[in-house]
């Protein structure tokens, strides 16, 4: 069951804040009727220190597989913080500190024996901006897999960049330019290209760090059929500013507040009914 | 004894000023209540003071231009026949020391018999032209300066837009310093082409690009041995474009990876450290890098080169090795060398600049997808940063073609047409510099072809700069 509470008719967030407690509105988006995936990542008592400043307090979360996890919150509260621990991004931090465990399929990841950079190949990311590099579409999508020696000959790469490009909903509007540059394309379309980008390297999880927000509606209303389509294969955790995004797309909620886990829970148990006073304040537009 | 006069000047500036602030607020008192004047009295003080001291200034400048061909045609006229009749370098001659007679000083020169008498009486003419030319002058900018101010001053009253006008000043005044720069360019340009013109009228333009013999020592005697000269520039041409290679070889690479390793793998403590050192190495003299070069460097590559050669004579590369154990002091390698040396910091300073620049979610973008920071400097950052980098290498090479210390002091003087860099070989600002030290004759071809160098030099690295940029514009990649 899906709540389109939030949704506006062009896919925008509803306007001001519902002054009263959320109301359930039918009728129920079909897709969330889809069985979850067991856990795929397990944070037990993560905390983050950046150059000792605390940023993340205890943080026990489980992720299912083949689910779209939504990580909600003010800014600021740690939510994307999270996020970079599940791919180590913190790492390339200077003076970042992660401590607790994380576990991706029963392993732990920050174990000396983990390469980050194998990790980061089975736990892709998108960023809050589109960030293609500067090269063509098809060297864009093709990094991945030249890093990685995926493809053994040119056709292979082909046929990988193809394969990406099409599950990223973005090959019939490129095909026939692959090889102009990749910062040519408008923003919604540079979005899908650095998800085809990350697709590209058969990661097992996918991070989005507000993927929507630097975009207009239409061209978010297409990620958000993207991320739709893209649960049935991999496991996705998305940050996100906008509840009705997190409503729309989302089977699990985590909502974070000053640097803690609030509560976690199904999406529509946290959007009709939260346990925590500090939830249904956030959600229904008293804070944040 | 014209800058008797500027305190006067002053004194009247204040004068006008303090007098317009306070005509201004006695006119203003007339206006009907409720009603302001357009400006500040302290405005229309500052307009009064503008119109005082300008007009007073162009007269003085105008006099400092014109006076001096009108006291030579003054003193000249009223000479006696016999000074008169001189040539007119000779008149010159004999006015100043006629001057310095009549001021009590002894002559440079010794005069003949009719104008070794005439000198004092001579001398105390001119010096009265001369103080009448001054006072002249004098009068003149007290009058302007007069005219100025009662022309100002009646124009004061409360409609009067003082703070528009003198705003307007302002704006002339700042848009004619920045027309000095400009406009000093353009001189040094019509300059070069001028007299580039007087050197390509006697050297054909083809003979001086393309000719391979360089020797412009024209003889003062008609029998001395290369009397003719010759105006081939391309031994030069070929011997810059060798050391600027050679500096490059050394530069690009150094300096460019220098610039990675800063921006990407230092710490920020020795970042920090280690950019303002590399910065106050860019402002090293470069006549310090030159005796480096003559004195150090040279030095010790000719012992290499001739112990080199020492182990191969009487082997199989006996020809090598006595080549070898010949080489001097002077080669194309040892200026180009340490040219590098000298660029590495300017061309590290920028790439590192540019490589920053560089977005970082693109660095992001490439950890995230599992690669190393190897991975995405070569992938990533330097395609990003490609076009900036390239616009850094072509101005280190504008300044390595430009670049005369070094070369100077380390290249060597000899005009040779080769590609062997343990060859001494020397350039064109080398060229340029030896042709214009010491005593000069200006219309000689010998002197003019430096100007004619000089055309070239510029053009070439105008050109250069031009391109830098266009490449810098053109592939600039848009992020925001």
């Amino acid at each position: 069951m899906k709540f389109n509470l939030f949704r506006a008719a062009d896919g925008t967030e509803g306007g001001g804040s519902p002054a009263g407690p959320p109301v359930i509105a039918a009728p129920p988006v079909v897709h969330s009727s889809a069985p979850m995936g067991p856990t795929k990542i397990a944070a037990r008592d993560v905390s983050v220190f950046y150059s000792g400043k605390q940023a993340l307090y205890d943080v026990t979360l489980d992720i299912p597989d083949k689910t779209v996890t939504a990580l909600i919150g003010p800014s600021g509260c740690g939510k994307s913080t999270f996020l970079r621990t599940m791919n180590r991004m913190n790492d390339t931090i200077p003076g970042a500190k992660v401590t607790g465990r994380i576990e991706m399929d029963g392993e732990d990841i920050n174990a000396k024996s983990v390469d980050p950079v194998l990790l980061r190949a089975r736990v892709g990311m998108v960023f809050q901006k589109p960030n293609p590099f500067p090269k063509t579409i098809y060297e864009n999508v093709a990094y991945g897999p030249r890093i990685h020696g995926l493809a053994a000959s040119k056709s292979e790469l082909d046929s990988v960049v193809e394969a990406s490009l099409k599950r990223a909903g973005l090959w019939e509007e490129v095909a026939d330019r692959l090889h102009s540059p990749g910062t040519g394309l408008s923003g919604g379309q540079q979005q899908r290209l650095v998800i085809a980008r990350a697709i590209a390297v058969e990661p097992e999880v996918i991070l989005m760090d507000e993927p929507c927000s630097a975009l207009d509606p239409i061209a978010t209303a297409k990620i958000e059929e993207l991320i739709d389509e893209l649960r049935e294969r991999y496991c996705i955790v998305i940050v996100t500013h906008s509840m009705a995004q997190a409503a729309r797309v989302s089977q699990r909620t985590a909502f974070f507040h000053m640097g803690r886990l609030v509560e976690t829970g199904d999406t529509e148990d946290i959007f009709t009914n939260p346990r925590e006073r500090r939830t249904l304040d956030y959600i229904t537009g008293r804070f944040g | 004894m014209t800058w008797l006069f500027l305190p006067i000047l002053i004194a009247a500036a204040v004068a006008a000023y303090v007098g317009g602030r306070a005509l201004a607020r006695r006119r203003g008192r007339s206006l009907p209540a409720g009603e302001r004047s357009h400006s500040r009295p302290g405005q229309h003080g500052a307009y009064a003071l503008i119109w005082t001291v300008v007009p007073a200034l162009v007269v003085l400048m105008g006099a400092s231009v014109f006076s001096p061909n009108i006291e030579r045609q003054l003193t000249a006229s009223g000479a006696p026949e016999a000074v008169q009749q001189l040539e007119p370098f000779r008149r010159e001659a004999f006015f100043a020391d006629a001057r310095a007679v009549g001021a009590g000083r002894p002559a440079v020169q010794i005069w003949p018999a009719p104008y070794a008498e005439l000198l004092p009486t001579e001398g105390q003419r001119a010096s009265r032209i001369g103080q009448m030319l001054d006072l002249g002058a004098i009068v003149g900018a007290a009058l302007a300066a007069l005219l100025g101010a009662l022309f100002v001053f009646g124009q004061i009253r409360p409609g009067m837009r003082a703070r528009n006008r003198v705003e307007g000043w302002i704006v002339g005044l700042l848009f004619a310093c920045s027309a000095v720069a400009v406009l000093t360019t353009v001189g040094i340009i019509a300059s070069l082409v001028y007299d580039s013109l007087r050197f390509f009228s006697t050297v054909p333009l083809a003979e001086f690009l393309f000719g391979t013999q360089w020797s412009p020592q024209t003889a003062i005697r008609a029998d001395q041995v290369g009397s003719t000269g010759a105006f081939g520039a391309l031994p030069l041409f070929v011997g810059t474009f060798l050391i600027m290679l050679i500096a490059m070889a050394v530069a690009a690479p150094v300096g460019l990876f220098s610039a990675i390793y800063l921006s990407e793998y230092a710490g920020p403590i020795f970042r920090a450290t280690v950019k303002p050192v590399l910065e106050i190495l860019a402002g090293v003299p470069t006549v310090v890098y030159g005796f480096f070069a003559a004195l150090t460097v040279g030095p010790a590559f000719r012992e290499f080169f001739n112990g080199l050669g020492a182990l191969m004579v009487g082997g199989p590369l006996d020809g090598l090795g006595q080549y070898l154990m010949l080489v001097q002091n002077q080669m194309a390698l040892v200026a180009g060398a340490v040219m590098g040396i000298m660029l590495i910091p300017f061309v590290s300073s920028l790439s590192d600049d540019i490589i920053n620049a560089v977005p970082q979610s693109l660095r992001d973008g490439s950890y995230a997808m599992g690669a190393t920071k190897s991975e995405t400097v070569k992938r990533v950052l330097l395609p990003a940063a490609l076009p900036g980098v390239a616009g850094a290498m072509l101005l280190a090479m504008s300044r390595a073609i430009g670049e005369t210390m070094i070369v100077t002091m380390a290249a060597g003087l000899a005009a040779r047409l080769t590609l062997n860099p343990l060859d001494t070989v020397t350039t064109v600002t080398v060229q340029i510099v030896t042709l214009l030290t010491g005593d000069q004759e200006f219309n000689s071809p010998k002197t003019l072809s430096a100007f004619g160098l000089g055309l070239t030099l510029f053009l070439v690295t105008l050109v250069l700069n031009i391109v830098a940029q266009r490449i810098v514009q053109t592939y600039r990649q848009q992020y925001d």
